[in-house]
């Protein structure tokens, strides 16, 4: 109901201006006999002249053809715009209800529009170079490298290489055979006893999560007395 | 024996299914082997392991890449700001305006700094256990892993071994290793067991002296667990426990039970 909607042809509905029934927001208009203005200002003043109209019609020939009421009326269509407001009850209520909500979902509807853009990406300050950092002052000045100081790299990063890459398989070799034992171990058991398999196979919820502090150069120096002051966190926190 | 007929009268109930399936014509066998759960306590590194050669180098190359790549900072451009003006004001001989106020230079900032850091005396990476090798400090060898040994009476032998108590029927292995840490370390023992499963088993047959039908030998399963709690004032007698490194664990266990261990010790 309202505006938004698509209005009917006031030609296409049939029907005499008298005979229509006026429903709430009663957008049908009779054949030829539309006012001018929009039905909103017009609903009023339709309903009113309606009222004014039956009224008249018991004593009158059912005619669709509008006429005088009286010798004060000067023209016929003035009807509309002189007859004074207060011969129906202004049916405001349910034609009011229901122009909020639909005002309200017409709102909602521009929101929902509004907020379905993509949501604004949080900047990761670590990728974003100040500016200042880009002076050419700030470039270093270092001799160039010589082919033997190249050529002595080139060599350390194969050692390195064939180092991290044994190093690597004396770990992964360590675990194989970490794992093996324990295969070997829970296979025993099995044989020995099922119910405690069962038991020793069922997860330690009690495990995870592990937190543990890492070795550190020295170790803790007992008795020292680490010097007074307070952490403030100024990292800027981002939401979306 | 007794109690092994006791203990194996307990466990065959649930061996029966086991050993249906294995062995037909002994559908009503005891449990032939004994158990028992041990704990291997392990106390783990406080310090970081020194660079192996290859190491350095890299670490040095690296340091050297960096630096090249670098853009300069605040406190070297000042540095470098500061040192110009000297060289200016030495050069055009000037008298010193700024006698008035005292600039704090950067090279000062510097010295300033090294001094402070020369005077903190951190703790030493070598203490004093690991001078004297007193195998029973934990505070020995503080860039490994140590392990805890106990010396048992097994039959008629003092042995060095893993601290081990044998399983009572109603509890699961895990607890008699727990047990067994308790027995020797005292209640108030803290560390985290890793998990539910044994990580190794030493499997012995009894000598023929003592072997029976329902004793033939016993199977010991191996537990890890970390040390948490540093203070281990309920420990018993000092010449009965001893904490080691993997590598110094052959001066004390016999072969056949090191091989095992090894097995599932990560070599740190």
């Amino acid at each position: 109901m309202g505006p938004g909607q698509p209005q009917p042809h006031p030609l296409s509905t049939p029907g005499t201006f008298v005979s229509r029934n006026w429903e709430c927001g009663g957008r049908s208009a009779a054949a030829g006999v539309v006012p001018v203005h929009r039905w909103r200002r017009g609903g009023a003043v339709m309903a009113a002249a309606l009222g004014l109209c039956r009224a008249r019609l018991s004593s009158w020939l059912p005619q669709a053809v509008p006429s005088r009421g009286s010798h004060w009326q000067s023209s016929v269509l003035a009807l509309r715009a002189s007859v004074p407001m207060r011969a129906q009850p202004k049916k405001k209520k349910k034609v009011d209800v229901k122009r909020e909500q639909a005002q309200k979902e017409r709102m909602k509807k521009k929101i929902k529009k509004l907020e379905k853009t993509t949501p604004e990406l949080i900047p990761i300050e670590d990728f974003i170079t100040p500016v200042k950092y880009s002076d050419s002052n700030r470039v270093r000045s270092l001799p160039d490298l010589s082919p033997e100081e190249t050529e002595r790299r080139v060599l350390l990063l194969k050692k390195w290489c064939l180092f991290k890459q044994k190093q690597d398989n004396a770990e992964k070799k360590a675990i194989q055979s970490m794992v093996e034992a324990q295969q070997e171990a829970l296979k025993e058991l099995r044989l020995e006893s099922e119910e405690l398999y069962q038991a020793a196979i069922r997860r330690d919820e009690r495990l995870f999560p592990f937190e543990r502090d890492g070795p550190s150069y020295t170790p803790p120096l007992p008795g020292y007395d680490p010097p007074e002051g307070k952490c403030v966190d100024i990292t800027k926190v981002y939401t979306q | 024996m007794a109690a092994c007929s006791a203990v194996h009268c307990g466990l065959c109930h649930s061996a029966m299914a086991a050993s249906r399936v294995r062995w037909v014509c002994t559908a009503a066998a005891p449990r032939s082997w004994r158990l028992f759960g041990a704990m291997c306590l392990l106390r783990l590194p406080r310090v970081t392991q020194p660079l192996q050669k290859e190491e350095e180098e890299m670490m040095a190359l690296m340091g050297q890449i960096e630096l090249e790549k670098s853009h300069y900072s605040d406190h070297e451009i000042r540095k470098l700001e500061e040192e110009e003006l000297l060289r200016k004001r030495k050069e055009s001989a000037y008298d010193d305006e700024v006698s008035g106020k005292t600039v704090i230079m950067a090279r000062d900032l510097e010295d300033k700094w090294e001094q402070k850091f020369l005077r903190f005396k951190a703790a030493p990476r070598m203490t004093d256990a690991d001078e004297s090798n007193n195998r029973t400090s934990l505070y020995r060898k503080l860039d490994r892993n140590l392990m805890l040994l106990v010396k048992q009476k097994i039959g008629n032998q003092e042995l060095w071994l893993m601290p081990q108590v044998e399983w009572q029927p109603g509890e699961t292995l895990r607890s008699t290793a727990e047990r067994a840490m308790a027995t020797f370390l005292g209640d108030h023992i803290e560390a985290k067991v890793l998990g539910n499963a044994p990580y190794g088993i030493y499997k012995y047959k009894f000598p023929r002296a003592i072997r029976t039908e329902d004793n033939v030998g016993a199977k010991v399963f191996f537990f890890k667990a970390f040390l948490q709690s540093s203070d281990l004032s309920q420990a018993e007698k000092k010449d009965n426990h001893v904490w080691v490194t993997k590598d110094e664990l052959g001066d004390y266990l016999k072969p056949e039970y090191l091989k095992k261990v090894n097995r599932f010790l990560l070599d740190l």
